[in-house]
């Protein structure tokens, strides 16, 4: 399956574009995800996963537009077809 | 309780009576520190104790105070923020509106925390804050300047540079535009008081601006400030991150993805990802932003400056988020060069971006419906980027159909034909900020309830972003008025709230009861604090009460929000309709102590120890 990841802000920064389609198989999470950006990117590398391997402090991540903390974070299953929007923590303006 | 006022404190009151030029000294009581702190707890008092429930906000009975808070100038960090307390033109209910920049750190070490503005001088004047006292002195020649012209005249007068601190009213404020802000040029940031109408108010006492030399005291903290201050930057800078390098606009992007930044006058709320990409923090920052600028003690520097050179605009304040809501998506203009334009006007003008806004998009949906036409004015289609230019230099002077924009969108719907108000995006006669009221339920009861109606520091959306509260009422109004107790508490302290919120949390905790604690060598529990963040808020509401303004019927939504689902997008069927906002308001009501009409009961007034003011507010 494949899933759009859109960047922002400072993590947009470091991958270096603003969005990128991954191929994940089946029964991938938010967590496969975000260990496949670290990976990729070294300079994310601790950035975006907890040492418990949840979303890590400083992060928000939303599966299409909804934040991933509403459905089970990290462990959150992704599906063909979704955006996965990652950026810093969003504060009130 | 305390019997003498804790060093950290200058001790002093500073009155001034514009009508007879004469000045008093007033000395702060222990106990008034102890039970509201500084800054938004302050001016509360002094507009609870001077202003006749019955005086109109352009009525030289009102007040203009302008307070700092206790940690101002000591090393806990960003509180270089100063508090303006008045009725405001706007929703005809206490305000409290804050800016940055130097002049509050100025003012504190002149020794006077609270400065009074009362009455309404005879000629154009400006009023000179040292530590002496004040002075008013002719404001000869600045009619009709802009904001940062004034600043620079100013200060070219005073003759000690950048050492003179000046709030400057523009054309907009002289011409009691209702939505009028004040703004601050400092040497190191542009410092805004954007809402309520501070600069209405100050427009009306016929004064051009208050400039502040500082002055020898220095506060002392009771010890072991600095180092607490200290050990928490670590925390506060990595929190901040996105502030640094792209300031609020940053938060374009994330919140369009939510599904939850207004577009067309509130018709939808997500923008195409172009779209909003071209508005963004991130193209702010990658073609237009210059330099990074600051508030005095603040290492995060959210603030920065833009040029573009088609506009011929240099070194301009950054547009902030609330302004890109106000000033592009809800007109469904990206043009980022012009929106810059438009937003330097305004900071020029002195007008609120958002108030001027979402009047403005509202004026341009009347048109859409058919409620107002082009002999109106010719600049109210959605997209016109050219139109906003021309519509903010109109508002500020009053002209043709600005004179309507300038009364704010709540009035100008009173003057068409019914049905104009199911278009009104805002509360209490205030137009809400861009933090959706549809979809965060936290937003909904926030601003139902807020004592400034549309205003997005009573309750603050930060946590609801982050998965609290947005999307369920459960123990949604308590977390509203929690908030509420927090914000009133941060706005007491003048720390910046993006400090606050990055660097020392986003609810009162032990971490700032620690801190005042240090302070001021008290022995405050956390309950302790809340409870001046509570007593804060009740007085405001009482003030409110006593004005026919605060009460179940004005604890409300407008149509949109109410009937009206999020049409597309992640937050798609997201609205609080009204039998869901009863519930929440009768949650919220026992929570606080309120009676079933939303005021505060005898037994809540005595708990909170305001038993004094509020015979002061009801005399």
């Amino acid at each position: 399956m494949e899933v759009e990841l859109r960047f922002f802000a400072t993590v947009r920064e470091a991958v270096g574009k603003r969005t990128t389609r991954r191929a994940f198989d089946p029964g991938a999470t938010v967590r496969d995800a975000l260990a496949d950006t670290e990976t990729r990117v070294p300079e994310l590398e601790g950035r975006l996963l907890a040492d418990d391997g949840g979303v890590a402090r400083g992060i928000t991540v939303m599966r299409n537009g909804t934040n991933v903390t509403h459905y089970d974070g990290a462990d959150t299953e992704l599906a063909d077809g979704d955006s996965l929007s990652i950026t810093p923590p969003v504060t009130g303006g | 309780m305390s019997d003498t006022l804790p060093p950290v404190y200058g001790g002093k009151i500073l009155h001034v009576h514009l009508d007879t030029g004469e000045t008093e000294t007033e000395a702060i009581a222990p106990e008034d520190a102890r039970r509201f702190l500084g800054g938004n707890g302050f001016v509360a008092k002094q507009v609870a104790e001077h202003v006749p429930a019955d005086a109109d906000a352009f009525d030289p009975e009102n007040v203009l105070a302008m307070a700092v808070g206790p940690m101002n100038a000591t090393p806990f960090q960003s509180t270089s923020r100063g508090v303006l307390g008045f009725i405001s033109p706007m929703t005809d209910g206490f305000f409290d509106s804050t800016f940055g920049g130097t002049l509050p750190q100025a003012l504190k070490t002149t020794g006077f925390e609270v400065v009074v503005l009362h009455g309404r001088a005879d000629e154009d004047s400006y009023v000179l804050v040292h530590e002496d006292g004040a002075e008013i002195k002719p404001a000869d020649g600045l009619a009709g300047a802009e904001t940062y012209e004034t600043c620079q005249e100013i200060r070219d007068r005073e003759g000690v540079g950048y050492d003179t601190h000046v709030l400057a009213n523009g054309p907009a404020g002289e011409n009691q535009v209702r939505y009028a802000c004040l703004v601050h040029e400092s040497e190191i940031r542009e410092g805004v008081a954007g809402r309520g109408g501070s600069g209405a108010v100050l427009g009306s006492k016929n004064v051009k601006a208050i400039a502040v030399q500082g002055g020898e005291f220095e506060p002392e903290p009771a010890g072991g400030l600095r180092g607490r201050s200290v050990q928490q930057m670590g925390r506060l800078m990595a929190d901040t991150e996105m502030l640094q390098e792209y300031g609020t606009a940053g938060l374009v992007n994330p919140i369009n993805e939510m599904g939850k930044l207004g577009q067309r006058n509130m018709q939808t709320e997500r923008a195409d990802p172009d779209d909003a990409e071209a508005i963004s923090g991130e193209t702010l920052r990658d073609e237009y932003v210059t330099e990074d600028t600051t508030c005095a003690n603040c290492a995060v520097k959210c603030g920065k400056h833009v040029s573009v050179e088609s506009e011929g605009v240099t070194e301009a304040k950054i547009p902030e988020f609330e302004s890109l809501f106000g000033t592009a998506t809800l007109q469904e203009v990206y043009d980022i060069e012009r929106v810059i334009k438009a937003n330097d006007l305004c900071d020029r003008l002195g007008l609120d971006t958002i108030s001027w806004g979402v009047t403005v998009a509202f004026a341009r949906e009347c048109r859409e419906r058919g409620l107002l036409d082009d002999n109106d004015s010719p600049h109210l289609s959605f997209g016109d980027a050219d139109g906003l230019v021309e519509l903010a230099r109109k508002t500020a002077r009053r002209e043709d159909f600005g004179d309507d924009l300038a009364e704010g969108s709540f009035r100008l719907a009173e003057s068409l034909e019914e049905g104009a108000e199911r278009y009104l995006y805002g509360a209490k006669g205030l137009e809400f900020a861009a933090h959706s009221a549809r979809g965060l339920k936290g937003m909904s009861i926030g601003y139902a309830t807020a004592t400034r109606g549309g205003s997005h520091h009573d309750t603050r959306p930060t946590m609801q972003y982050d998965g609290h509260h947005d999307e369920t009422t459960e123990g949604t109004p308590e977390f509203a008025a929690r908030i509420q107790h927090f914000t009133a508490l941060g706005d007491s302290l003048t720390q910046c709230r993006f400090v606050s919120e990055g660097g020392w949390g986003t609810e009162i905790n032990e971490s700032y009861t620690e801190a005042i604690n240090l302070a001021t060598g008290w022995e405050l529990s956390v309950e302790d604090v809340e409870r001046i963040g509570e007593r804060i808020y009740n007085l405001e509401r009482l003030i409110n009460a006593a004005r026919d303004v605060a009460d179940r019927d004005a604890d409300t939504l407008p149509h949109r929000v109410m009937n009206e689902p999020i049409s597309d997008g992640p937050a798609e069927g997201m609205y609080c309709p009204p039998e869901e906002l009863d519930a929440m308001l009768d949650t919220y009501y026992r929570f606080r102590g309120w009676n079933d009409n939303g005021h505060p009961t005898m037994d809540t007034v005595e708990r909170l120890d305001l038993a004094d003011v509020a015979a002061a507010v009801s005399e």
